[in-house]
């Protein structure tokens, strides 16, 4: 299975949709879109990764290069994850400590802190 | 594998040979998956596996030789199972530890340990029990 991505904006901020399986792959998928859209000045992102089947590291890796490159702008990168056989992955590396990471994308686009 | 139909014998493994290249790796995964379904393991040991798996594999792809062979083996040792995957390098180098790819590896693959070759064929072999419970955290 492949990535599919989607983007769509919600008041100021802009959602990926992110679906299937994020891998060595097709992580760089990911990372160009994440890009593309901080380089169009979108620096308040929200990843929603409810349609995700698969994460390794190398997602991790560029989940956290797309946090680096909004933080850079003062922006924000808000995950949507209910699945618990990702949050895993998550929790391992200590990367819950680092992302917000909320339960659907109404309360994302609802968080400011 | 034969513990599956009683006897354990010397040739009891599987071996799957791919391009070590990134886009066979959901093949891999699926291949994983199948086989420790096979064996009895858990749902949440299958997924562990199936991401230790790719994890190891991501791994040895960042510095394998441009169009070799990446080479899996999996074998059932008593309780466990115990998965090496191989592959020339260019580099030769051990992998790094300190990596969120080894940190996930490790945390949910129980025991692993790399090997580097005179030839710079990298190894790296994951051992997971089977029934351990879930892997950690």
């Amino acid at each position: 299975m492949d990535l599919s991505l989607s983007t769509r904006t919600v008041g100021d901020r802009t959602v990926v949709e992110v679906g299937g399986e994020i891998d060595v792959y097709t992580a760089p998928k990911l990372r160009e879109q994440l890009v593309e859209l901080v380089n169009e000045g979108h620096y308040h992102l929200i990843v929603d990764m409810e349609g995700v089947d698969f994460l390794d590291s190398t997602g991790l890796g560029v989940l956290v290069g797309g946090l680096k490159r909004v933080r850079a702008h003062e922006g924000s990168l808000r995950l949507v994850c209910n699945q618990e056989r990702i949050l895993k992955i998550f929790r391992i590396t200590g990367l819950t400590k680092v992302f917000p990471i909320h339960s659907s994308v109404d309360e994302a686009v609802a968080a400011t802190d | 594998m034969s513990q599956i139909d009683g006897e354990p014998d010397a040739k009891d493994f599987v071996e799957v040979r791919l391009p070590a290249a990134g886009a066979y790796l959901s093949v891999l995964r699926t291949a994983t998956a199948g086989l420790a379904a096979r064996l009895d393991f858990t749902l949440d040991e299958i997924e562990d596996l199936r991401i230790a798996v790719d994890e190891a594999c991501a791994i040895l792809l960042q510095q394998a030789v441009p169009g070799s062979v990446l080479r899996c083996v999996f074998r059932l040792v008593g309780d466990s199972l115990r998965v090496t995957v191989s592959a020339p390098t260019t580099d030769g180098r051990a992998p790094e530890r300190d990596t969120f790819a080894w940190t996930v590896l490790s945390a949910l693959a129980g025991e692993v340990e790399s090997t580097v070759e005179e030839d710079r064929t990298v190894t790296i072999s994951l051992h997971k029990k089977r029934g351990a419970g879930p892997g950690q955290p």
